[in-house]
């Protein structure tokens, strides 16, 4: 007897042993484990500005409901009684709140009262806690710009998404303990151990709100008037790049344009800021590269003529016409009223090495650098290979893909005086508390032509404008310069050009000789008229004519009606 | 009835009963400690209590301001103001013809340091 309680004691003590001094630190850390809690604690994400400091993106602290299982007695009535005040299916609150986990979401981000509500019904198993909700207070101004955000606050496209890692802040957290009944409790005191979460960087838009108004709603009409399927139309200052509207809209769905509150009422493909992430043939509207080209070159004179009249040329085994007939043009005209004839001419006398030159000086082929997610370079292809008529059809802005972001980017080298600059929409990130922000500085990407060049392109552009194809650009007190193109569209049934699908555009600058704004309106497939003179050149108009109102640019074309006055 | 005279000297208080109030006085004082420390921790966990009701109410305040702020930039939208302007009050943007621009006139240079006073430039009027 005495053997065997000695024996048992030995083993007890054996035990011990093993417990605590051999698996000590594993059977500690295992406790640890069971007893401890880790909480994240959601910073909150920083404000989007506009540049004149209007709140474009806000996040607001929500109440979002929680459950823990494993203290819930009544799983089917407190689901039931859940389901009333939240408006849930109860079968599927009964699934959630049925188990022994610590935690499930009940519903995130609900009314402070329902929330309360929901609370009471069980205040020991049903938990509350905030977390921040973004909300977009101009609902679609610029919802392509800003993008929108998950559940989570994880930017998912637009500036949210560029600009995700700023915005977001970093995640604190506070490592809480359990009791036995697995309550979280704080244990205070010096062993509480926590980090506090930092807030996300606020950011201020180079975007104007007022801008980017007047931009959604002309080109909303434009598209109304056109019956386009889509457009885009964006504002840029030439001097710096920096973009102060970027519309993008699609028509037809019956949902208005995209309303980053509601991202999941829209396909993805209107999420997209497709002024960045599609590529189109920009048609006539690339003439103005290839005359940049030739006059550098010096390969031609403004009032030099070329016979037009005949109405068509052959290249290679092609017969390319012009829009309309043509007689003998000067340099300036074939610009001005757009004809293909005359430009293929002058780009002969080019050659490919030296367009294809300016074409990449200009920044085609490749990104812009603008700070939007997913930007494509275009396409352009090595002009070693191009095919017998690539010069000619290249030249008038077929065969060649570019991104509404690139062209606006390369009429702004145009009209500055020849010095591409990189298109960005965010003007500051701001420090938190008393640090300093940072600007983002002028990025020059090259220079594209001399300021000779410069200005007489931008007078051969203000032609266009005044008796040219774009005379409906002509905003009312101001001069401006740019260009139209009716570009035709690839027919996916056929893989030629089709005959009723087209781009219409219309890009340029304003006022003319000391430009303020690069505005492009870019309408796809209008029924009906489908010349960019006609239904985007308008649109160029009333953006031009409020935008620089609105921007206090004093008229400079308003027939003598100025009055001289002195200090 | 007989009177005794004579000094009748002090009454002695038993020793025990010397203890017993020393003890009193101790169980006083340690009391009245326990008090004001019972006390001043009551006082702390109500501050406590306060200062957490306080923190509350901040949060709650700061939460109304910022939805406030969020409704504010809701209702001040450009095409919601535009609306407002055309449709309740009729305003237009004014005609071209409506428009007349103030050019001002290039002044001269400021007169030099030194220069008679009340001397006007070229361009002054």
């Amino acid at each position: 007897m005495l053997v065997l309680t000695a024996m048992g004691f030995v083993l007890i003590a054996a035990r011990l042993v093993f417990l605590q001094v051999i698996e000590r630190k594993d059977l500690s850390r295992r406790a640890e484990r069971q007893q401890e809690r880790l909480m994240k604690l959601d910073p909150k994400r920083g404000t989007i500005y506009d540049r004149m400091g209007r709140e474009l993106a806000v996040s607001l602290d929500v109440e979002s409901v929680y459950g823990v299982p494993s203290e819930v007695e009544d799983p089917r009535a407190v689901a039931g009684r859940l389901a009333r005040v939240l408006s849930q299916d109860p079968r599927d609150l009964q699934r959630k709140l049925t188990g022994e986990r610590q935690f499930v979401w009940i519903s995130r981000r609900v009314e402070p009262a329902k929330a309360e509500r929901a609370k009471a019904v069980d205040p020991g198993a049903i938990g509350l806690t905030s977390e921040a909700r973004r909300f977009y207070p101009k609902r679609a101004l610029a919802g392509s710009v800003l993008g929108f955000t998950d559940i989570d606050n994880r930017g998912l496209e637009g500036v949210e998404l560029q600009y995700d890692d700023l915005l977001r802040g970093v995640d604190g957290w506070i490592l809480a303990e359990k009791d036995a009944k697995g309550r979280t409790v704080f244990p205070g005191g010096h062993g509480f151990q926590y980090r506090l979460p930092e807030p996300g960087r606020d950011l201020v838009l180079t975007v104007d709100e007022v801008v980017q108004h007047i931009a959604d709603k002309e080109l909303d009409r434009g598209l109304a008037d056109s019956k386009a399927r889509g457009g885009i139309c964006i504002v840029m200052n030439p001097h710096n790049g920096a973009i102060l509207a970027l519309s993008v809209r699609t028509a037809g769905r019956g949902r208005g344009a995209f309303n980053p509150n509601d991202p999941q009422h829209y396909r993805p493909d209107e999420w997209r800021n497709r002024a960045v992430t599609d590529a189109y043939e920009p048609g006539s509207i690339f003439k103005a590269i290839t005359a940049a080209a030739a006059l550098e070159e010096r390969v031609v004179q403004p009032r030099e003529q070329f016979d037009c009249s005949a109405g068509s040329i052959h290249v290679a085994d092609r017969v390319i016409k012009d829009a309309h007939q043509n007689g003998v043009l000067t340099f300036a005209d074939v610009i001005a009223e757009s004809s293909n004839v005359g430009t293929i001419k002058v780009a002969q006398r080019l050659g490919k090495a030296k367009l294809a030159k300016y074409i990449e000086a200009f920044g085609f082929g490749r990104r812009t650098g603008v700070d939007l997610p997913g930007e494509i370079p275009g396409i352009f292809r090595d002009h070693r290979l191009w095919s017998g008529v690539s010069l000619a059809t290249i030249s008038i802005g077929q065969e060649i893909g570019v991104t509404p972001i690139q062209m606006a980017a390369a009429y702004g080298a145009i009209a500055n005086g020849g010095t591409l600059l990189r298109p960005y929409v965010v003007a500051e990130v701001r420090g938190r508390g008393n640090e300093e922000g940072t600007r983002t500085a002028l990025v020059a990407a090259g220079r594209v032509a001399s300021p000779e060049t410069c200005t007489t392109l931008q007078r051969i552009l203000q032609k266009a404008v005044e008796s040219g194809t774009g005379q409906k650009a002509k905003p009312a007190g101001y001069t401006a310069a740019g260009k139209t193109g009716t570009a035709q569209k690839i027919d996916p049934r056929t893989g030629r050009y089709s005959k009723d699908d087209y781009v219409s555009s219309f890009v340029g600058f304003t006022p003319a000789g000391a430009p303020k704004l690069v505005i492009l309106v870019m309408l796809d497939s209008p029924v009906g008229v489908v010349w960019g003179g006609s239904v985007a050149a308008p649109v160029f108009r009333a953006v031009a004519e409020q935008s620089l109102a609105y921007l206090q640019v004093p008229p400079d074309d308003l027939g003598g009606r100025m009055l001289l006055v002195t200090r | 009835m007989s009177t005794r005279a004579g000094h009748i000297g002090s009454v002695p208080l038993p020793r025990a009963g010397h203890g017993n109030l020393r003890w009193v006085v101790i169980a006083a004082v340690v009391v009245v400690v326990s008090m004001f420390v019972v006390g001043g921790k009551a006082q702390v966990m109500r501050l406590g209590y306060q200062i957490d009701e306080l923190e509350k109410q901040k949060r709650e305040l700061e939460r109304a301001n910022r939805a406030l702020t969020i409704e504010a930039s809701s209702l001040a939208a450009p095409a919601r103001v535009e609306e407002i302007a055309v449709k309740r009050f009729g305003m237009v943007r004014p005609a071209k013809e409506n428009i007349v621009v103030v050019k001002r006139r290039q002044t001269a240079a400021p007169p030099q340091a030194g220069a008679p006073k009340g001397a006007r430039s070229a361009g002054e009027r």
